[in-house]
């Protein structure tokens, strides 16, 4: 999704991680981890892809940085579901596993909550995406991170932690469902009075953001690494950091 | 084959099993601990109120108030006895209900109550198993406008008060009369549940469980209508728990 | 009770444009999921507990049968009777046979879902017997005529108004409406006439204790205890999993049961009886009976990758915790157990082909992993469903997944498996669909994802893949 639907997410991505001094690879014969298929029930859809996924990174050692909680969930925490009949892939994908990060995990892991002193100023909302929350289990590192970008006023979102509705396919099979509880989100977001949401994952991102262009809303919805690259850039304009 | 066994076999097949086996020490339950750890954890439950009855008792009066009884903490028999007597009268009661435990006996409960020119009756037992007389029981309990009872176990954890029903204390007494009083000695306080349960599971191993127990914090209530909780649905409205801090 | 699963989405819109309903609703969020919270965050050791819950539970159902067999010895020790049920329709008959033969008159039922799957009420109704649900929330729907809507607050979708036309003789409509205490005083009225002339009551079981032959119930409204203490004969009936060896286990049980439920410390009662009322009571039944019941659990049990869903202790966390649940309401899973639960367990109880939407019915998001007191994950079973009814089933008609669908994935596999094709299906849908669009946004998308734009703007695919992106700049800086 990041790849095709929203690039300056992955570019950010790396604009970040470079900012703290790590040289980034991007492996560019990379495509999916396979969960939308997995997700669905098409598990021997997914598998090849999975392996796929697997075979590619392999090949290079070192950290895996995902700007994404719900990519991060699969490849850890279900690609011993998808692999249960192979022993074998079920190890090879834990070792994948255990060094492949989402980003605000990596960043607040390995440097720090305050390692990265950016600029931006604005009012924001964090939304906290359901697999990063509960599947990876980050919660309050991204505010902790964000509350160190200078200028940007966050305010707690109301029931924050409440999913957005997107769920993959689910927000496309059963849209009513996915837009009843998207409308309460909303709702939220609208009270909170902020100009900009921030959230980690891109699919919630499109989710909110395509709801509320549909209300006429001109709230923007933007995913925390670009929310940090910027702050990052405006930061060095602005000769600091 | 009856059908139990069928039953049992089903489970067991559905196991991946061709027979029942007696499961192998497992730490997560008390299941296996034996009758002497049984008494440990028992007497441990016992020496622990003996040497926190002062702190016992404060925990368990704010957690008891916490969910809805009306405590009372008096310092002498005379004084619990106004407590009951001047509760008789707010009540305009005319028919009041008591259990035999002994600490009703001590507070002089009988006279407090009559007193007030209501009629007072005892929760006994006929020992004849007579039709007529479980239902005037009954009838009696139903009619009552307050029940009195002293306690069995009482815990702190959660402002519980325990009660095993058995000749001298039935089962409705506490809770068909829409007043209930319960008269709590700081001895009769246990920790938390984990003790109560000792306690209990001692019973059982000694062969000296009760019929039946009831634990009871609180005054009946129900959230059923919009949300909004409202006492005294099926059982008592109003609850009060005397303390009687006299040693 | 007959399973209606394949109403689930015509069920589900009926109550998302319902606002009363959706307004109900909010109290299973604003009461019972933040009074959890609550209760969990003033709780030290909650984590501890839940661990702890969970593994008593996994050490029941690992030796279900030696626990039954436990159970049911000791009942009998205590004098009561037991009753092997292989499913709805035996344990119903037992119950009814009990009832003629003892000339039973009136039947006061406290909460029990198993009795729903018996749809036992009925029918006693239907043999002449008088049944009266005695829990103010079953008590309601049972005047609506309706089934029940949560697990532990079964008329939680009614408003005060609705009730007052149910319970109050004289409430007529453009009056005020009497407030929640009014109208509970009337049930609490209504209710005692019955308590004092009911002589058989049924109740459920919250937990049965293998080594005493006890049985566990926990109420705020005190309904459990007038059942087990007024008729002559008392009937329990549980499902075959709600059972726990030791007496012991039940502070731990209790503890997480209750404050996941309604988020208090404890429930005003927890009852525990150990069979007939002993010879030194002048009050209590004459007769007790435990009807346990399969119904279809064996095929849980038996089942590998869904045996887990047997821990469940029935306290509705996994409901107050759902958003799906929240918009969709308790009667669109169109069976006794709604909510995440239910999606997992009604598909295998009363079929997986009819009751394919429940488990599709989900965004994924955990949040009833999280809630669930002994750490039932909820998700992983979804999945395992879903993968079920895609593909995976042995059971041909099991497999309900559309022709379309499949070479939909099958089409996304092979656009997957190589980078190249990956970036010219990513153009190619470019290519098409921005002609409709403003702004690199989409109004109006095309199958398969029509279903998004008919609520929300769809993004473009972008004009470069971060791959194409990143290789201009790799390119630019060895420059």
């Amino acid at each position: 999704m990041v790849d095709q639907l929203a690039p300056a997410v992955g570019e950010s991505t790396v604009d970040i991680l470079e900012h703290l001094g790590i040289t980034v690879d991007f492996l560019d014969d990379q495509t999916c981890c396979g969960q939308p298929a997995f997700n669905s029930g098409f598990r021997s859809e997914a598998l090849p892809v999975a392996t796929r996924f697997i075979e590619l990174f392999e090949q290079v050692a070192g950290p895996i940085v995902v700007p994404s909680g719900s990519c991060a969930a699969m490849v850890r925490n279900y690609y011993g579901d998808l692999f249960r009949c192979d022993e074998n892939m079920i190890m090879r994908a834990e070792q994948v596993g255990e060094r492949l990060y989402e980003l605000s995990e990596f960043i607040s892991r390995f440097f720090g909550t305050d390692a990265i002193k950016g600029t931006l100023a604005d009012t924001a909302t964090y939304h906290k995406c359901c697999h990063l929350l509960r599947e990876i289990g980050v919660d309050e590192e991204p505010l902790e991170i964000l509350s160190n970008v200078e200028g940007l006023q966050m305010t707690p979102l109301e029931r924050a932690d409440v999913c957005c509705g997107f769920g993959g396919a689910f927000s496309v099979k059963m849209p009513d469902i996915s837009s009843a509880i998207l409308d309460e989100k909303l709702d939220n977001i609208e009270a909170n009075g902020s100009n900009m949401v921030i959230a980690a994952d891109t699919g919630c991102v499109y989710q909110m953001q395509g709801g509320l262009r549909r209300r006429g809303s001109s709230v923007q919805v933007v995913h925390i690494a670009e929310v940090l690259a910027k702050s990052i850039r405006n930061s060095s304009v602005l000769g600091k950091s | 084959m009856t059908s139990r066994a069928k039953f049992i076999a089903n489970v067991t097949t559905s196991l991946g099993r061709t027979e029942v086996i007696k499961p192998s020490r497992d730490e997560s339950t008390a299941a296996f601990d034996d009758a002497e750890t049984a008494r440990t954890n028992a007497d441990r439950a016992m020496a622990e109120n003996a040497a926190n009855s002062v702190t016992l008792t404060d925990r368990m009066a704010e957690a008891a108030s916490t969910i809805g009884w009306k405590v009372h903490r008096v310092a002498n028999p005379e004084d619990a006895a106004d407590v009951v007597a001047s509760i008789c009268e707010q009540k305009g009661a005319t028919s009041v209900l008591r259990s035999t435990h002994d600490v009703l006996a001590e507070i002089n409960v009988d006279a407090a109550v009559t007193n007030t020119g209501a009629k007072l009756g005892v929760t006994k037992h006929s020992g004849d198993n007579d039709e007529a007389k479980v239902t005037e029981s009954k009838t009696t309990a139903f009619a009552a406008d307050i029940g009195i009872t002293g306690v069995d176990h009482a815990v702190a954890e959660t402002g519980t008060v325990v009660l095993h029903p058995r000749s001298g204390l039935s089962r409705l007494v506490s809770l068909a009369p829409p007043t209930h009083i319960a008269v709590l000695r700081p001895a009769e306080i246990l920790d938390s549940l984990d003790e109560l349960f000792a306690m209990e599971r001692n019973d059982h191993m000694t062969g000296k469980l009760a019929g039946s127990m009831n634990l009871i914090s609180g005054p009946s209530k129900t959230a059923d209508i919009e949300g909004t909780t409202v006492t005294g649905i099926h059982g008592p409205l109003e609850v009060h728990l005397i303390i009687l801090e006299n040693d | 009770m007959k399973p209606l699963t394949t109403d689930f989405r015509a069920k589900a819109a009926e109550t998302m444009v319902d606002e009363q309903v959706l307004q109900s609703l909010e109290h299973v969020y604003t009461g019972f999921f933040k009074g959890r919270l609550e209760a969990i965050g003033n709780t030290d050791n909650w984590e501890e507990l839940r661990e702890k819950g969970k593994a008593i539970k996994d050490h029941t159902i690992a030796h279900l049968d030696y626990y039954l067999e436990q159970l049911a010895d000791n009942v009998e020790k205590n004098g009561g009777s037991v009753f092997f049920a292989a499913d709805a329709a035996e344990a119903r008959k037992y119950v009814l046979d009990l009832a003629h033969a003892r000339n039973i008159k009136t039947v006061i039922k406290s909460k029990s879902m198993v009795s729903e799957e018996m749809a036992l009420g009925q029918a006693l109704i239907d043999e002449g017997i008088e049944a009266i649900e005695t829990d103010l929330g079953e008590y309601i729907i049972q005047l609506s005529g309706e089934t029940p809507y949560h697990l532990i607050a079964p008329a939680v979708h009614k408003s005060r108004k609705e009730v007052a036309e149910l319970l109050d003789d004289n409430y007529v409509e453009g009056n005020p409406v009497p407030d929640a205490t009014e109208l509970t005083m009337m049930a609490r009225e209504k209710l005692r006439n019955v308590f004092e002339r009911a002589d058989m009551s049924v109740t459920g079981v919250n937990f049965a204790v293998a080594e005493s032959g006890s049985i566990t119930l926990v109420t705020n409204e005190g309904n459990g205890r007038m059942s087990t203490t007024v008729p002559r004969v008392h009937v329990a009936v549980m499902g075959m999993e709600k059972i726990i060896p030791s007496i012991q286990d039940l502070s731990t049980m209790l503890r997480i049961l209750i404050r996941s439920a309604t988020g208090q410390r404890i429930s005003s009662y927890v009852t525990m009886v150990n069979g007939p009322r002993t010879s030194d009571e002048e009050e209590g039944p004459e007769e007790f009976h435990l009807v346990i019941m399969d119904n279809g659990r064996q095929k849980l049990l038996a089942d590998e990758q869904m045996r887990e869903s047997l821990n469940c202790i029935r306290c509705g966390a996994c409901l107050n915790a759902c958003p799906v649940y929240r918009k969709v309401g308790g009667h669109a899973y169109g069976w006794v157990y709604p909510g995440p639960i239910g999606a997992i367990v009604t598909p295998v109880l009363t079929g997986l082909k009819d009751a394919v939407n429940l488990p599709a019915a989900s965004s994924l998001c955990g949040a009833c992993h999280d809630a669930c007191p002994v750490k039932i994950n909820i998700p992983r079973m979804l999945l395992e469903l879903r993968y079920r009814t895609a593909e995976g089933s042995t059971d041909k008609d099991e497999r309900t997944s559309s022709a379309q669908e499949r070479t939909i994935w099958k089409a996304w596999r092979i656009g997957m498996m190589g980078r190249k094709r990956f970036d010219i299906g990513a153009r190619l849908s470019r290519l098409f669909l921005r002609p409709l669009a403003r702004n690199g946004w989409l109004k109006k998308a095309p199958p398969p994802i029509s279903g998004w734009t008919s609520t929300r703007d769809f993004p473009l695919v972008s004009s470069s893949s971060l791959k194409a992106r990143l290789n201009k700049r790799s390119k630019k800086a060895k420059s």
